[in-house]
């Protein structure tokens, strides 16, 4: 009696703890529920003051030349290796293969000098306590051994290490998520990559619509956290003034892979266009459930985060109708594109990776392309630069203006300045063919850059 | 009225899997008094082997079926090797630690033999067709819900109507005495933990083909509900392990439906039902009270 009771308490216990570590699960290169608020840190108020682009450094320590080992720039990154979300690990496949290349080669000229690359990084199973221990410990609580930290995943965990990297003015370049929290002046340190915000993959599809679809029902589903917010308001935003209509908008919680339930309920809002804003499993879930439900959509879209080669490719064998004629967003040359073959950048990228590339790593998984591309940028802003000095590589990053880097869409601009704090949000809408496996491209690219803040509901940014 | 039945049938799909891991959860409570924190993992472990098997080239009912047999010798192998030798103390709870452990352990090494770098996801083929209807209703869920029926009959006639079952039941209820009417105890617990195993290799693997691919999170959500479904029919009821999974599936299904205010925290809803039945009856719905002399 006594024994069963204290069995069944635990047996309660433990399914809160598994909720619990659900809940603080995964979220492909999302963003999770954790934004600690804004910042009260010194920099906020004199940022637009004095210099036009660079950035205050008056409080910085002394420390602007430190993780520069000899002729070695020393990068220091965190980021899932193993558990549910390893796979993002591939992302450091491409922009290692990148930077083994640029060694070989002798290195990157930095004002006049030749310096290689190093990138030291850590696992943290995409948990965002991790992430700053492993991080604290690659650069250091001064902030006096590694150079800048390099391509960290994770919404969540970069905003759980941008407080200290300001404080110690280490540069936290190329945040591997398209949070719009990116954007928040309140830390000049933090750049992100050249994934573009998730507000404008809900701005570009929202302008699809108004173009052939313009009295369109729309049925989201999202990730319940600041992830699946972002298209929700975003969306919502977009159609501001059209004719356009959110007719439901069902949440998942965060790790859930099943949607069947938010699917029916879905089809039974007459909504006759599909938001699908999910990721990992439950997206091509939500796909599937969708085609065998026998629910009729003019169009469905798809997350920028579920665009690869596995999750469309499982949605299509299970039902090549789920997945044909999808639509998403995308700003780079996709490996799987056959229009690419003799693209000069992609073959350079296929003979990188062939060359320096891991052994298991496969060119066509889309975000090593990305990976490869996050290097590619950083290469450039370290040959722009007059000294080698942490605060002359934010500079260099926040003034950057060039296109074509790495596997960058033709036409995509990557491009900040001090009203513009995205690297990338031009973007190219793509369609799946599901026959062939692959994102043919539709249209031109879209020019969003610099309106990120003009499209994106301020709460996201500075939330 | 054709969405609320869509929503039920939906409910149903989920609760089948949730039954059937509650009635693995079942088998080991009432073989050896012990809830098995580690089933959920175990049953992912078999549908890896399931998958390993499919990517050898068998069918995915072969696949099964080797997977079940592979699963049972495996769940005795556990019983055998590392839950006796803590078994034998004082404190119950030192074989709870242990399995939450195995939970840990399991999902690890399943990750670290089948998933290959940078696969998010993995497939196999599924076990009911796709797309096709019976009465309306989806084949997976029709089934699903025959294999459940399937199981409960199996582990009746078990249970009830054979000798080993009544060793089971016998070493279960008290494990003293039927030592000294000649039950070797031993072989009985570790039966009953590759009777569990085997019904996870099943539930795993259908719940890994509903869908369109499953990764090692598979079974985690899916112990959270059969937990609920057990502790909602009692922890030592077959019965209630079926009828549990399928009220937590339905009522998840329209929670989700009908209650927009708990979006995305639909899982209160069979955590409150429990704790309504274990308010009225502490046993769960179909429990039996113990006894004991004092």
């Amino acid at each position: 009696m006594h024994r069963s009771r204290i069995l069944r308490a635990l047996a309660l216990l433990f399914a809160i703890a598994l909720i619990a570590s659900g809940c603080s699960g995964r979220d492909s290169e999302g963003s999770s529920s954790s934004s600690d608020g804004g910042s009260n840190s010194s920099d906020g108020g004199d940022n637009g003051g004095g210099e036009a682009t660079g950035i205050d450094t008056s409080d910085c320590p002394d420390t602007d030349t430190a993780g520069i080992d000899g002729d070695t720039i020393v990068l220091a990154s965190s980021f899932p290796q193993s558990g549910l979300t390893a796979a993002f690990a591939q992302i450091s496949k491409g922009y290692k293969a990148y930077f083994d290349k640029l060694n070989a080669d002798g290195g990157v000229e930095v004002a006049g000098k030749k310096y290689k690359i190093k990138v030291v990084d850590k696992d943290d199973e995409y948990n965002a306590s991790k992430t700053v221990q492993n991080i604290n410990e690659e650069v250091g609580a001064d902030g006096t051994k590694a150079f800048a930290v390099f391509n960290v995943v994770g919404t969540a965990n970069n905003v759980a290490i941008r407080e200290s990297l300001d404080e110690n003015c280490v540069p936290n370049l190329f945040a591997a998520t398209g949070s719009p929290a990116w954007g928040n002046p309140d830390y000049p340190w933090l750049v992100g990559s050249t994934l573009a915000p998730y507000t404008l993959e809900a701005k570009a599809f929202a302008d699809y619509l108004k173009e052939n679809e313009p009295t369109a029902k729309v049925a989201m589903l999202v990730q319940d956290d600041d992830f699946g917010k972002a298209y929700e308001e975003g969306f919502k935003k977009a159609i501001e003034g059209t004719d356009i209509t959110v007719a439901d908008v069902a949440t998942y919680p965060t790790g859930a892979n099943e949607v069947a339930s938010q699917i029916t309920s879905l089809k039974a809002s007459g909504a006759d266009v599909f938001f699908n804003g999910a990721t990992l499993l439950a997206c091509p879930n939500a796909l599937t459930e969708a085609s065998a439900d026998g629910w009729a959509r003019k169009h469905t879209f798809v997350s920028g985060t579920c665009i690869s080669k596995t999750l469309m490719g499982i949605a299509t064998s299970t039902d090549p109708k789920s997945t044909d004629g999808v639509l998403a967003t995308t700003n780079i040359k996709d490996p799987l594109n056959p229009a690419f073959a003799d693209d000069e950048a992609m073959k350079e990228y296929l003979s990188v990776i062939d060359e320096y590339g891991a052994d298991d790593v496969d060119p066509e998984n889309g975000i090593v392309a990305y990976g490869y591309t996050q290097a590619a940028v950083l290469a450039y802003v370290l040959g722009q630069v007059d000294e080698l000095s942490r605060s002359a590589v934010i500079d260099a990053v926040r003034s950057i203006d060039t296109e074509g880097l790495g596997l960058a869409l033709d036409g995509v601009q990557i491009k900040m300045g001090a009203d513009d704090p995205y690297l990338a949000e031009n973007l190219q809408l793509i369609q799946y063919d599901s026959a062939n496996q692959y994102f043919e491209n539709v249209g031109d690219v879209i020019d969003f850059e610099g309106k990120t803040a003009e499209l994106t509901p301020e709460d996201l940014i500075n939330g | 009225m054709d969405l609320f039945f869509d929503q039920v049938l939906n409910g149903v799909g989920t609760g089948v899997i949730y039954a059937s891991v509650a009635l693995a959860l079942v088998i080991i409570y009432r073989t050896t008094g012990l809830l098995n924190f580690a089933q959920g993992e175990m049953a992912l472990f078999s549908t890896f082997i399931t998958y390993w098997f499919t990517e050898q080239g068998l069918g995915i009912v072969p696949a099964l079926l080797a997977s079940v047999v592979v699963s049972f010798v495996g769940g005795a192998l556990i019983e055998r090797i590392l839950i006796r030798p803590v078994e034998g103390a004082a404190n119950p709870l030192n074989v709870v630690i242990v399995t939450l452990g195995l939970f840990l352990a399991i999902n690890a090494l399943a990750q670290l033999i089948f998933i290959k770098p940078g696969q998010e996801a993995l497939q196999m083929p599924p076990v009911f067709p796709k797309g096709d209807l019976v009465f309306g209703i989806r084949t997976a869920t029709v089934g699903f819900a025959a294999v459940l029926v399937v199981e409960c009959l199996l582990l009746y006639v078990l249970l009830q109507k054979t000798k080993i079952g009544l060793a089971l039941r016998a070493v279960a209820s008290n494990p003293e005495s039927s030592r000294l009417v000649g039950i070797n105890t031993g072989n009985m617990l570790m039966l009953g933990w590759g009777l569990a195993a085997a019904l996870g290799a099943v539930a795993g693997t259908l719940a890994a083909t509903r869908g369109s691919g499953f990764d090692s999170s598979l079974m985690q959500q899916v112990l959270v509900y059969a937990f609920a479904a057990a502790a909602l029919g009692g922890f030592d009821s077959p019965l209630g392990a079926v009828v549990g999974g399928l009220v937590v599936g339905i009522a998840d299904a329209l929670t989700i439906q009908y209650i927009d205010a708990l979006d995305g925290i639909e899982l209160v809803v069979p955590f409150g039902l429990i704790l309504v039945v274990l308010l009225v009856r502490p046993n769960g719905l179909f429990g039996r009270t113990i006894v004991e002399r004092v």
